[in-house]
Formats: C-alpha cells, sequence, structure tokens
C-alpha cells in the first residue's frame, strides 16, 4: 500500500497517548410534540401544514404552489419523471419537488431524507421548492434519539434536512434560499 | 509603509477604519449572544461539552486504529482512500483525481483543509477551473482574499464592498447593496457552475469510523448540490475529524451550530457513505503537522476543534483586530495554538494576541483549554528565544528588578514620586511606552504595600 499512510499511521502510533475510554452516551430524551416540531420549524424558515389526511395531498400542493408547473414527486401526479439517472440538465428544469421523509427531530426541526425517498440524490437542493410530506407521529426529540433510530445505518446517502436554504454571509443578513431549495413546505399527516 | 511583522502591526491597518471595527467588534459579538440563547435552551449542554470532549480525548488516543477501522469500513463501501502526509501531497493526490476524471472544471464547498493546503493556486496553476459554492468563500475567491473566520469567511466585509465585487465580475448593477438581491445574483451566477462541474470537492465535518461515512455540514445546500450533480466527489479530511460511532454525531451536531450561530443544527447534515454505481467518492485523509501536534502533550487538546468558530466571536481581541490580523488559515484564539506547531518563528506573536481572559475556553464546545495553550506557548516561545523585542526586553529588566527586593523597594518609592510629575505627554511619548498607546495609568498611591503593611502590624489588631 502507499507509503504515505505507512507514514502517517506511525506517526500517529508514535503521537498518541495511552488509549482513554470512551464515554457512554446517554439516550438524551425530551419533548417530541407535534407543536414543539412545527415551532421548530417555523422559527427555522419553513412552513407546515397539517393535513386532516393524506388523500388531501395533491389538493393541498396544488393550492400552495399555484404557478410551479414542472413537479417531480413520487407521492403524487408528477410533471417530470425523475430516477437516479435523470440528467443534470433536466433537474435544473424542476420547480417543486415533493418528497417523503423518514421522521423529524423536534429539538431542531430537521427530518431525516434517506436516499430511497429523493428519487435522484441532487433533487432535495436542485428544486426551486420543496415540500416534505411526514407522519406525524414519526417525530422523536433529539439527535440521540434520531441516531438511535438510524442504528448504525446511514445508508449510502441521507441528510438531516433542516429548513430552507440559507446564508448568512453578507453582512450577517438572514437570506432564505441560497443554493438548494428556496422554500420549504412541511406537510403533516 | 512596510509589510506588517505581527499580529498587532497587522491589527492596526484593521483598526484604520474605525467605524468597521465597531460594525465587526457588534456582529460578532451579536454572534455569541445568539450563541447564548441556543445554550441555554439546551438543558444538558454542559453535559454534551463534557461528553464530546471526552470521545475526542479517546478518539485521539487511538487514533492509528480508528482511522484503519474508517479505511477499511469505507473501501468496503466502495469509497477511495488517500493518505496524504503533508499538503502537497494532499493537492498532488486531488490534482491526480481530477485528471484521472477528465475533468477541468470543478466545484468546491467550504473547506478550510483545502484552504490550509492552498489547493486552489495548485489547481488553478494546472489547467484547473475551481469554483468556491460557499457565497462567502465566493465573494473572497473573486477578491482574492483569504477567509478571515472559519465559519463566516467574508465577515470582514461590508454589503457595499460585496456590491462592488460582483458589479466587476458578475456583471449586477452598480451600487447594488441589497443582501437579498445580491445573494440572488450569486445563487444564478453558481448554478451554471453546479450544472457544469465534473468534480465536486468538499471538505469534511466528522468522518465516522464505524460506518466509513463522512458528514459535511452547510446551510446553503451547496455541497449537496455540487456532489449530487458532479460524478466525481473528493472529500478532503484533517485526520483528527473520526468519530467512533455513527451515534456520537449526536453529541456533535447538536453542540456545532448552535455554538457556531445559536441555529439549533445546519440546514443540512448529510452522510455521504456510499457512491452510486459509476459514480466515485474519493476521501483524502491529511495529516500536514497533525500527528506532530498530536505528540506534544500540552497542545494536543487543540486537535480536537470541530470549527465552529465560536473562540473568534467571543475574543476581545480577534473582534477588534479582524482574522486577517493572524495571517494563518485558522484565526482567532484556535489559530493562534495551531499556527506556532506548523511555523513557531512565523506566527510567533500569535499566542500574545490574548488578553488570556478564557472566554475562548469557556464557550468551546469541546473544551480545549484554549487560553491554557496560549500561555504555554508563550512559554516555549520565551525558552526558544523567540519572544517579541518589545516583550523581551522588558520582561528581562522585570525579572531582574523582581529578584533584587532593595531595588524593587527603591524602583517603586521613585515612581510614586516620579510619576506625580513625569507629564503625561512624556509617559505616553509614542515610541516609547506601546503599552499606553489606548490605556491610563492609574494615579500613583502616596504610600507603598509594603510601608502599609508595617504600619498596619505595628497597629495591634482589633478583638472581636
Ligand atoms: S477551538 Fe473550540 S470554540 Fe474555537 S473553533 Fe474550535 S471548537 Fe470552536
Amino acid at each position: 500500500m502507499s507509503t504515505a499512510r505507512e507514514k502517517m499511521l506511525a506517526a500517529v502510533r508514535a503521537s498518541q497517548p495511552g488509549a482513554l475510554p470512551l464515554p457512554t452516551v446517554p439516550l438524551f430524551d425530551g419533548e417530541a410534540s407535534v407543536e414543539k416540531f412545527i415551532a421548530l420549524l417555523e422559527s427555522i424558515g419553513a412552513q407546515a401544514i397539517q393535513l386532516p389526511h393524506l388523500s388531501q395531498l395533491a389538493a393541498t400542493v396544488a393550492r400552495c404552489y399555484p404557478n410551479e408547473r414542472r413537479v417531480a414527486s413520487d407521492l403524487l401526479p408528477a410533471t417530470v419523471a425523475v430516477a437516479a439517472t435523470t440528467p443534470a440538465a433536466t433537474l435544473a428544469t424542476i420547480d417543486l419537488a415533493v418528497l417523503r421523509g423518514a421522521f423529524g427531530v423536534a429539538e431542531n426541526g430537521s427530518i431525516w431524507l434517506p436516499e430511497a425517498a429523493m428519487l435522484h440524490r441532487a433533487l432535495p437542493t436542485v428544486a426551486q421548492h420543496l415540500a416534505i410530506v411526514l407522519d406525524q407521529h414519526a417525530l422523536v426529540a433529539t439527535m440521540h434519539q434520531a441516531y438511535a433510530r438510524l442504528n448504525g445505518q446511514p445508508g449510502g446517502y441521507g441528510t438531516f434536512l433542516a429548513g430552507p436554504s440559507k446564508t448568512a454571509d453578507i453582512e450577517q443578513s438572514l437570506v432564505i434560499g441560497a443554493h438548494g431549495a428556496r422554500s420549504l413546505l412541511v406537510l403533516l399527516h | 509603509m512596510s509589510q506588517p511583522q505581527n499580529h498587532a502591526q497587522r491589527s492596526d491597518l484593521f483598526l484604520l477604519d474605525e467605524e468597521r471595527t465597531t460594525w465587526h467588534d457588534e456582529t460578532l459579538w451579536f454572534v455569541r449572544q445568539k450563541r447564548d440563547r441556543a445554550v441555554y435552551a439546551t438543558p444538558e449542554f454542559q453535559e454534551l461539552r463534557q461528553l464530546a470532549s471526552d470521545i475526542k480525548d479517546h478518539t485521539l488516543s487511538r487514533l492509528a486504529e480508528y482511522l484503519e477501522q474508517f479505511e477499511d469500513a469505507a473501501l468496503a463501501n466502495g469509497v477511495r482512500v488517500h493518505w496524504a502526509a503533508d499538503a502537497a501531497e494532499h493537492n498532488r493526490i486531488v490534482l491526480g483525481i481530477v485528471r484521472q476524471a477528465g475533468a477541468s472544471r470543478v466545484v468546491k464547498s467550504k473547506s478550510m483543509l483545502t484552504e490550509e493546503c492552498h489547493l486552489n493556486p495548485h489547481l488553478l496553476a494546472h489547467g484547473v477551473e475551481v469554483i468556491d459554492s460557499d457565497l462567502g468563500e465566493r465573494i473572497i475567491q473573486l477578491r482574492d482574499e483569504a477567509p478571515s473566520h472559519v465559519v463566516l469567511p467574508a465577515i470582514h466585509l461590508k454589503k457595499e464592498d460585496v456590491g462592488e465585487t460582483f458589479w466587476q465580475h458578475l456583471g449586477t448593477e452598480k451600487g447594488l447593496t441589497d443582501p437579498q438581491q445580491l445573494t440572488e445574483a450569486a445563487r444564478q451566477h453558481l448554478r451554471a457552475k453546479f450544472l457544469a462541474a465534473e468534480v465536486a470537492i468538499s471538505g469534511v465535518n466528522f468522518a465516522i469510523a464505524e460506518t466509513g461515512s463522512v458528514v459535511v455540514c452547510t446551510n446553503e445546500g451547496n455541497a449537496d448540490l455540487a456532489i449530487g450533480l458532479a460524478r466525481v466527489h473528493i472529500a478532503c479530511m484533517g485526520m483528527e475529524k473520526l468519530l467512533p460511532r455513527l451515534s456520537d454525531l449526536a453529541v456533535f451536531t447538536r453542540l456545532l451550530t448552535r455554538s457556531a450561530t445559536g441555529q439549533p443544527i445546519t440546514t443540512y447534515t448529510s452522510h455521504f457513505t456510499k457512491p452510486l454505481p459509476g459514480r466515485e467518492l474519493h476521501v483524502v485523509i491529511v495529516d500536514n503537522g497533525r500527528s506532530q501536534q498530536l505528540g506534544r502533550p500540552d497542545f494536543r487538546a487543540s486537535l480536537k476543534c470541530i470549527r465552529c468558530g465560536a473562540c473568534m466571536n467571543t475574543c476581545p481581541v480577534y473582534r477588534r483586530s479582524g482574522g486577517h490580523s493572524y495571517d494563518f488559515t485558522i484565526p482567532g484564539p484556535i489559530g493562534a495554538i495551531l499556527s506556532p506547531n506548523i511555523d513557531m518563528r512565523k506566527h510567533a506573536s500569535l499566542p500574545f494576541a490574548s488578553t488570556l481572559c478564557g472566554s475562548c475556553t469557556d464557550v468551546c464546545p469541546v473544551k480545549i483549554d484554549i487560553h491554557t495553550q496560549l500561555y504555554k506557548w508563550r512559554q516555549v516561545l520565551g525558552a526558544e528565544g523567540m519572544l517579541p523585542a518589545s516583550k523581551k526586553y522588558s520582561m528581562k529588566l522585570l525579572s531582574r528588578v523582581l529578584a533584587r527586593p532593595a531595588l524593587f523597594k527603591a524602583g517603586g518609592a521613585a515612581a510614586r514620586l516620579g510619576l506625580r510629575f513625569v507629564p503625561h505627554a512624556l509617559s505616553h511619548a509614542p515610541g516609547y511606552n506601546p503599552w499606553a498607546i489606548a490605556r491610563e495609568l492609574p494615579a500613583p498611591p502616596k504610600q507603598s504595600f509594603r510601608d502599609w503593611h508595617a504600619a498596619q502590624a505595628a497597629t495591634p489588631a482589633p478583638t472581636v
């Protein structure tokens, strides 16, 4: 194998101190209510709607996005078909993606979005707007609970998504819509 | 004016613009206050800091084993793992991957490591277009400047500066200063770059030994967008980024952004574990002085840093001297303890760019004893004969006086008398007393402590 590898590992072995213990991290818990989750979502620039029933999804999306015509989704009738092989030029034209989130984290308003739910790895960021459908019973209180739920299996790619893309790089003024989605709507059912 | 040689001289340049200095100071203090609000709202925050510190201590104590475990897991995931002992090797490896991919267009998300290695100039010199995609990084790239903060790379600039830069480089309207419109212009400009890039380079916030994953945290979504579109992803990581278990991320994701900006978590906390079929994920593990720092017991803890920037935001010196005054990739208190490890002589003034107030240590989410290390570096620099001249001679004189009680006594008496008569213009004469540039002397007491104590001892103690 590469000599750099051997050199680096030897240098680390020569430098590292005697083994110190690895602590057990408590599974800190807390409030995992829908109210808290929605409050957090709103504080990080996302919007939330509670659907009385999942059957209202298509109608609600149509009402919330009257001008977004190019829609990618596996949850409602889509106008752009997206798969893992869809070329960038097609992805770039998508106005809205409607995807299913796996579970939400009440302490920070984030939602675990596994690769399987994304249709294409770039879709959640390349779409101009993003709507996430989430079962409101699928909420955990803290990141500890969230990683316990992943159980050491993060999949090929997955992200904790917390609100729309944002930046404050110009004079610390918050601007929503940096490079990823310009808005995030969470549809809870 | 000749090239400024040390931190104090470079700070002078920053301080020339008083209004901007005040803005910089207040803005960063505001970020620190946001951090405080987020911290107070998290009941177990102090416990988390201790856990984070202990997990990092443990990982560093078994770093070689974890590096091997990470490599095994990553290889099993179809990831290609590269090892770079120094910056030059890192740059060579990255260029090699780009060439192998037949690529000439690269987008890069935020990575202090690639700044440290000066990757951009290397790629540019070999005909590769590299575009920084984080908004703040793109702004400073267009201006040909270095980042001045680890989380807020363009915090030294005002919106007027950004407007001017975008007018020159992106063709926006002259005089545009609205952050919303400026950001939109950058979004449009960078979208085209994202779509065209063949290779995406990212930094690594955390690497997980157990799963072989690399985790990248951004607010803008630039890393995910670029990586999701490009065929090849190169993740560049310092070897200290490892964590043993996936679940350890709970501790660190809870601490990182609360400490950095007061957000509960970054917008995107993304876990890259396996490349898709037909795509490539390369991880470049870099030493570049880290194993040496690991071997210095007094300074090893600096490798626990998660680059949250909290120590900068809180530092009274950083806030009033700006990131560029440190002249090192990582500025602020943490930069001042990392830099002498790289080049002691060049960065000898940085451990002195501190009041040793300890505020950095108080806010550090991984409990690095930053101000103690600053103090220890001063001892090392003193022993190596690298003290700044102004400190060297005054310290020598002071130690001679302190070692001779009679001399100290005589000097005190002279000062008490003398200072009463020395005109302000003389005690504060420019060039003679740099300490007095922005300070006033206290009024000299009439009696020395020694005389006072003798008088007290002569009077009988009061009975209770
Ligand atoms: S030293 Fe601590 S406070 Fe400073 S950037 Fe690193 S982790 Fe944050």
